[in-house]
C-alpha cells in the first residue's frame, strides 16, 4: 500500500491565543498535487506555517505525520530535512547572505552531503535561466530589495535546487505580473514528478493553469469543508466561496 | 633596525630595582609601581637619544598627575601596582608552542613562516628568524623607497629627525593618563614612511614586526603617507596575542599629507584578560583620505576610539567597525571625528554584537568646528543583542558649529529576527547554523572591507564566538 | 537671591568630559514670597528629567501649587489651564502634580508668557502618575523674554496601558533649560513626547529627554524639532533606556534641527542603552540647512526667502503648535515665530 507523505489529523492550532485551525485533516500521497482554497482568514497560511513548525504557532491538538514519522513536535530544520519545503508568501529578507551562499549551506543541509561546488554553480546557473532570473541575483543578499516577483521566484528557484518530497506554495502568484506567473507556472511543472507532491495554496486559480490538480480542498475557519477533484477549482472561480461558508454554520 | 642582541639585554635587567614593590598603594594616584629610576633605565637600555629619555620622564610625570576616566567600563581590576612588570620585557609571552591556540598556528602556516619563526612567538628562542622573514617584505616595499622599521631604530637612522618632529603630538602624553603612561614606558612598534606618489599594492602587516617579548603592550606605531600617496596597513592579525600581561597601552599615530590615502585595518582578538586602552589618531591634509577598518573582539575591557582629525579641505574619513563582546567582556569602542576644515566628509558604520552577559557600548564623538562650512557627516550604528543577560548601549555625540553642514545620524538596535531564524530553518538549517549565518551577515559590511583571508578570520571568530567555543 | 543649580539635565551614561554635554549647571532664583510645596509620597519618588537638584529647588521654593485630581474613568473635556505672566517682579516657581486615576482622560496647559521685556525668573516642576488606562496630555508653552531664565522640569510614572503625551514649546528665554523623564512601568504602557523649539539671539536651550522601558510591551516615541538662528546654542540629549525584563518593547527617537545662523551651535546626544534583548529602538538626527530642493520650489511659487523660511519652520512647528488648547495662544505663538523670523 502506498505510504502516505503527507497525514494531518485533526489539527487545531492557534495564534497570539487565537484559534486557527480547528480540526483540520489532511492526507497527501506521493504524485499527488493538491490545492487548498479558501476565503481570507480561513487559515491557509497558517497551515504553511504550522507543518513546518513555526514557533509563533502553538499546535493545540492533532497531529502531524510525515513519511510515516510524527513530526508534530519536532523543530523545523529537522522538517525540512526530511525532504518538507515551504515557499513563503512574503519571503523574509536576510542582509549580508548572499542567496547562492545560502542555497549552498541549505542544499548541503538537506542532502545531508557535502557539495561539489562546481556542479552546484552548474544546476544554480540553469535552473535560474529556466526562471528568467538574471544571474546577477545569485550575488545578491537574500531577498534585499527584492521585487515582490523576484521573492517569488527565487523562492521557486530554491524548491527546484532543493528538491524536497513536498512543496508546499503559499500564496506563490500573488504579486506576479502574467509573465512571472508563467514561468512560475512552469517552474512548478519542471519541479513535479511521481515521487513527490505538491500542496497549494491559493485564492487565484491562475497559477494552475498549466497543473494536473488531482485533489481541491476548501479550507473555511479552520477546517476543511469541502473536498473534491479539479473540477471544484471552476466551481469556486465562478460561484466564490459564499455558499461553501454558509454550510459551516453550525 | 634594532639587533637581537640589544632586546635581549633588555631582558637581562638588574632586578633589584624592583625594591619599589614595598611602596605599595591601592589607588592609582599614588603609583608608587613606576619611578623615574626605572623609566631611566629602561630609557638607557634602549639607548635612547637624550630627547627621548626626558620626553618618558615628563610623561611619568603627567601620569602620575592624572586620574583615570569617570566614564567607560571600570578598570579597578588592572593591577597597576604591577605595572613596571608589564613593561619589563621580563615576562615574556610564556606558554610552550603546544599551549597556542591552533589557529594561530595555522595562521603563520598561510603565511609560510618557518618553523624556526614560530617559537618566538612563545617569547623563547632567538629573534633571528624573524629578521629572515622581515628581510622578505622589506626588500618588495623598499625597492619602492618605503621605510618600514621598528620604533627603536627609527629613532637614531637616517629618518630620526622625522620621528621626533611627529613623535606623540598627535597623541601628547597629556590626552589621558594611559596615552602618558605610554609615553613613559613605550616600547617596540612600527615606523613606516611612504614617499610622495608611492602606491604601496599590497598591504604591509604588522605583525611581521615580532617584537621583544613584553614590550608588544606599548608598540608606538608612527605612519607618514607622503603627498599623494597610498598605504594598506593591517595592525595586528586575527591570531590571539597570546600574552600573559594584561595591559595593552599602544598608541598609533598616522599622518596623512595632501592627497593621500590611508588604509588602515585591524581585528584585535586580544587574550580574554587584556585591558585594550588603546589610542589611535589620524590627521588628514587637503584631500586626503582616512579609512579605518575595525573588529574588536577581544579583550576583557576595552577603551578604543580611532580619532580622526580633518585638518585639510576636502578631506575625508571612513570608518567601519564591528565589536563583539561576549562572556566577560565589556568592550566600550567607537569613533572620534573632528571637521576642521571647510568641505569635508566622514562615515561612519559600526556593528556591535553583544552575548552571553558581554557589554558593548557604541561611543563616538562628531565634532564639526565654526569654518568646517559644507561639511558632511553621516553615521550609522547597528546593535544586535543575542540574549538578556547581555548589555548594549550607544552613546553617540554630535557638535555642529556652522549652519552650512549637513549632519545624518541613525541607531538601531535589536535582536536577530525570529521570522529570519524560521525561514533559515525552514531550509533545513540548524537552529544554531542559523543564528550564526544571521550574525555572520550582521558583521558582513565590515567582512567586505577586510582582505580576503582577514574577512575569513572574522567569520571564523564570529562563528567561534556563537558556538560558544571561545573562552 | 540666586542659588546655582549644578547638576542639571545629566546624562544617563556619562561621556567625554571635553563634548562638555555630561550635565549642566543652571542659576536660578528664590522668589521672596515662596514656600515648600507638599509633597505625597508617591509623587516624592517620582524621577525627573532634570534631575533631583531642579525638582528639589521647585519643591522648595514653590509659588504656585496645584494639584490636579482626575477619578477614576472621568473624561474631563476642558483642559485644566494655568497660565502664568512673568515679569521680573512677579517670578514664578510652580508645582503641578496630576494624578490621573484608571481610566481617566485629562488635559493639562501649562504656559508662561512675558508680561513685558523685563529679566524674569521661572522654575517649573510637573509630576504625573498616571494609573492604568489612564490618559494624560500635558501641554507646556513659554515665551518669555530674550532676558529671561527658565527651567521645566516633568516626571512620570506609567501605570499598565496608560497613555502620556507631553507636548513642548521651547520658544523664547536667554536660558530655557527643560528635562522630562518617563517610566513606562506598567504593562503597555506608552509615552510620547514631542518637543519644537526655537533658538534665536543668544539663547541656550538645553534639554533632557528620557523614556526609562521596565514593563513588558510599552513603547515610547520622542520628536523635537526646531530651528537654531542669531548665536543660539542648544544641546538636546534623548535616551531611550531599555531595563532587563522590558521584553517587547519599542522605543523610537527622532531629532530634526534645521540652521539658520554660522554663529549658532548645536549639540546632539541621542542615547540608547539596553540590557533586553527582545526590543526594538531606534533613534534618527538630522541635522542641517533647509533642504534646497524645498526652498527652491516656494520661491518658484513666488514666495521670498524669508517667507520661505518661514513657511517651512511653521510645517514644522505646526504638529505641536495645532495641539495647543487655545486658540488665542497658538495665534501668541505664531506671532511670536513670524515676528521672530522677520528680525533675522
Amino acid at each position: 500500500m502506498a505510504q502516505k507523505l503527507l497525514e494531518v489529523y485533526d489539527l487545531h492550532a492557534s495564534v497570539d491565543g487565537k484559534n486557527i485551525l480547528n480540526g483540520l485533516n489532511l492526507s497527501v500521497a506521493p504524485g499527488e498535487t493538491h490545492v487548498i482554497m479558501g476565503p481570507n482568514g480561513a487559515g491557509k497560511s497558517t497551515l504553511g506555517n504550522v507543518i513546518l513548525g513555526n514557533p509563533e504557532y502553538h499546535v493545540d491538538s492533532g497531529s502531524i505525520t510525515f513519511n510515516g514519522a510524527d513530526i508534530t513536535h519536532e523543530p523545523t530544520d529537522a522538517r525540512a530535512r526530511r525532504g518538507i519545503f515551504l515557499s513563503f508568501q512574503s519571503p523574509e529578507e536576510v542582509p549580508g547572505v548572499t542567496l547562492e551562499d545560502f542555497l549552498r549551506v541549505s542544499k548541503s543541509a538537506v542532502t545531508g552531503k557535502p557539495l561539489k561546488v562546481f556542479a552546484f554553480q552548474k544546476e544554480l546557473k540553469k535552473t535560474m535561466e529556466a526562471l528568467n532570473m538574471d544571474a546577477s541575483y545569485a550575488r545578491r543578499d537574500l531577498n534585499v530589495g527584492f521585487s515582490g516577483g523576484e521573492k517569488k521566484k527565487a523562492e521557486i528557484l530554491q524548491m527546484l535546487m532543493l528538491q524536497p518530497k513536498l512543496a508546499i506554495l503559499d500564496e506563490t502568484d500573488s504579486g506576479l505580473d502574467v509573465d512571472a506567473v508563467r514561468i512560475v507556472s512552469e517552474g512548478i511543472r519542471r519541479y513535479k514528478n511521481k515521487d513527490n507532491a505538491l500542496l497549494i495554496i491559493t485564492h487565484n486559480a491562475k497559477i494552475l493553469e498549466n497543473l494536473t490538480v488531482d485533489y481541491a480542498h476548501v479550507l473555511v475557519d479552520g477546517r476543511i469543508v469541502r473536498t473534491g477533484g479539479s473540477e471544484l477549482v471552476d466551481e469556486i472561480e465562478n460561484e466564490g466561496f459564499r455558499h461553501m461558508e454558509e454550510g459551516v454554520a453550525e | 633596525m634594532s639587533s637581537p642582541v640589544k632586546k635581549t639585554q633588555v631582558q637581562e635587567v638588574d632586578r633589584s630595582l624592583y625594591d619599589f614593590k614595598d611602596a605599595v598603594h591601592p589607588s592609582y594616584e599614588a603609583d608608587a609601581g613606576l619611578t623615574p629610576e626605572i623609566v631611566e633605565q629602561i630609557s638607557r637600555e634602549k639607548g635612547d637619544p637624550d630627547w627621548m629619555r626626558d620626553f618618558r620622564l615628563k610623561s611619568l610625570g603627567i601620569y602620575n598627575q592624572m586620574s583615570v576616566p569617570d566614564w567607560g567600563p571600570p578598570i579597578d581590576g588592572l593591577d597597576m601596582k604591577n605595572i613596571v612588570t608589564y613593561v619589563r620585557p621580563d615576562t615574556p609571552m610564556r606558554g610552550k608552542w603546544s599551549e597556542v591556540p591552533k589557529d594561530i598556528k595555522n595562521t603563520f602556516e598561510r603565511l609560510g613562516i618557518p618553523e624556526a619563526e614560530r617559537k618566538s612567538l612563545a617569547g623563547v628562542g632567538a629573534q633571528y628568524d624573524s629578521e629572515v622573514v622581515y628581510h622578505n617584505v622589506r626588500k618588495e616595499v623598499a625597492a619602492q623607497g618605503v621605510v618600514y622599521t621598528d620604533m627603536e631604530s627609527a629613532l637614531k637612522g637616517e629618518y630620526a629627525d622625522m620621528v621626533r618632529e611627529h613623535f606623540m603630538k598627535l597623541v601628547p602624553p597629556t590626552d589621558h593618563k594611559f596615552a602618558a603612561l605610554h609615553g613613559a614606558v613605550w616600547s617596540g612598534g612600527s615606523f613606516v614612511y611612504v614617499p610622495p606618489k608611492v602606491s604601496v599594492e599590497i598591504p604591509l602587516q604588522s605583525y611581521f614586526r615580532l617584537n621583544a617579548p613584553g614590550a608588544g603592550q606599548f608598540e608606538h606605531t608612527l605612519i607618514i603617507v607622503d603627498k599623494g600617496a597610498y598605504l594598506h596597513f593591517i595592525e595586528g592579525c586575527s591570531a590571539p596575542k597570546y600574552n600573559v600581561a594584561n595591559l595593552h597601552a599602544g598608541c598609533v599615530e598616522l599622518y596623512v599629507a595632501e592627497g593621500a590615502r590611508l588604509r588602515y585595518s585591524t581585528i584585535e582578538n586580544w587574550s580574554k584578560n587584556m585591558y585594550n586602552l588603546n589610542t589611535k589618531r589620524a590627521l588628514v591634509e587637503k584631500g586626503g583620505t582616512m579609512e579605518w577598518v575595525s573588529g574588536s573582539f577581544g579583550s576583557h575591557t576595552s577603551y578604543l576610539y580611532p580619532m580622526t582629525v580633518l585638518k585639510g579641505e576636502n578631506s575625508r574619513m571612513e570608518f567601519t567597525g564591528i565589536t563583539f563582546a561576549g562572556k566577560g567582556q565589556q568592550l566600550d569602542t567607537g569613533a572620534k571625528v573632528v571637521h576642521a576644515a571647510p568641505h569635508t566628509s566622514s562615515h561612519i558604520t559600526t556593528k556591535s554584537i553583544s552575548k552571553d552577559g558581554g557589554e558593548c557600548t557604541y561611543r563616538s564623538a562628531v565634532t564639526i568646528q565654526k569654518n568646517a562650512v559644507s561639511s558632511k557627516s553621516s553615521v550609522s550604528c547597528e546593535s544586535l543583542m543575542l540574549d538578556s543577560r547581555s548589555r548594549s548601549d550607544t552613546i553617540p555625540a554630535m557638535d555642529i558649529q556652522n549652519d552650512d553642514s549637513d549632519v545624518g545620524h541613525e541607531a538601531k538596535i535589536g535582536r536577530i529576527s525570529d521570522d529570519a531564524v524560521f525561514y533559515l530553518m525552514s531550509r533545513g538549517i540548524s537552529e544554531e547554523d542559523a543564528r550564526s549565518m544571521i550574525v555572520s551577515g550582521f558583521a558582513e559590511p565590515i567582512a567586505k572591507e577586510l582582505p580576503v583571508e582577514y574577512a575569513v578570520e572574522m567569520n571564523n571568530l564570529i562563528k567561534l564566538e556563537m558556538d560558544g567555543s571561545i573562552g | 537671591m540666586e542659588q546655582q543649580l549644578n547638576h542639571i539635565n545629566t546624562l544617563p551614561a556619562l561621556t567625554w568630559n571635553w563634548l562638555k554635554v555630561n550635565r549642566s549647571a543652571f542659576l536660578a532664583q528664590r522668589p521672596e514670597k515662596a514656600a515648600p510645596a507638599e509633597m505625597p509620597p508617591a509623587f516624592a519618588e517620582i524621577e525627573t528629567g532634570m534631575g533631583k537638584e531642579a525638582a528639589d529647588f521647585a519643591a522648595q521654593y514653590c509659588t504656585d501649587y496645584h494639584t490636579v485630581d482626575v477619578p477614576e474613568n472621568a473624561e474631563e473635556k476642558d483642559a485644566e489651564t494655568f497660565q502664568y505672566v512673568l515679569s521680573a517682579e512677579k517670578p514664578v516657581v510652580d508645582v503641578n502634580l496630576i494624578h490621573a486615576r484608571k481610566g481617566s482622560r485629562v488635559t493639562v496647559l501649562e504656559s508662561y508668557t512675558a508680561g513685558d521685556n523685563t529679566a524674569c525668573f521661572h522654575g517649573g516642576l510637573t509630576k504625573i502618575l498616571a494609573d492604568e488606562g489612564a490618559e494624560v496630555r500635558l501641554v507646556q508653552v513659554q515665551l518669555l523674554s530674550d532676558t529671561s531664565r527658565h527651567f521645566n522640569d516633568v516626571g512620570i510614572r506609567l501605570g499598565d496601558n496608560a497613555h502620556v503625551e507631553v507636548i513642548q514649546a521651547e520658544l523664547g528665554g536667554a536660558r530655557a533649560f527643560s528635562g522630562c523623564l518617563a517610566l513606562l512601568q506598567g504593562y503597555r504602557s506608552n509615552f510620547n513626547a514631542n518637543t519644537v523649539y526655537f533658538g534665536d539671539e543668544k539663547r541656550k536651550l538645553d534639554f533632557n529627554y528620557i523614556a526609562r522601558h521596565t514593563g513588558r510591551k510599552t513603547t515610547s516615541e520622542m520628536h523635537a524639532a526646531g530651528a537654531l538662528l542669531g548665536q543660539s546654542d542648544k544641546i538636546y540629549r534623548g535616551t531611550i533606556d531599555f531595563i532587563h525584563g522590558a521584553s517587547g518593547s519599542v522605543g523610537h527617537e527622532a531629532e530634526e534641527t534645521l540652521l539658520f545662523s554660522p554663529q549658532a551651535r548645536n549639540r546632539t546626544v541621542p542615547l540608547i542603552l539596553c540590557s533586553e534583548e527582545d526590543v526594538d529602538g531606534q533613534h534618527a538626527a538630522t541635522i542641517g540647512r533647509i533642504n534646497a530642493a524645498r526652498l527652491f520650489y516656494l520661491k518658484s511659487r513666488g514666495l521670498t526667502e524669508a517667507q520661505a523660511k518661514q513657511l517651512i519652520i511653521e510645517a514644522q512647528f505646526a504638529p505641536v503648535i495645532s495641539k495647543v488648547p487655545d486658540a488665542a495662544l497658538q495665534e501668541a505663538v505664531r506671532e511670536y515665530l513670524g515676528r521672530r523670523m522677520q528680525l533675522d
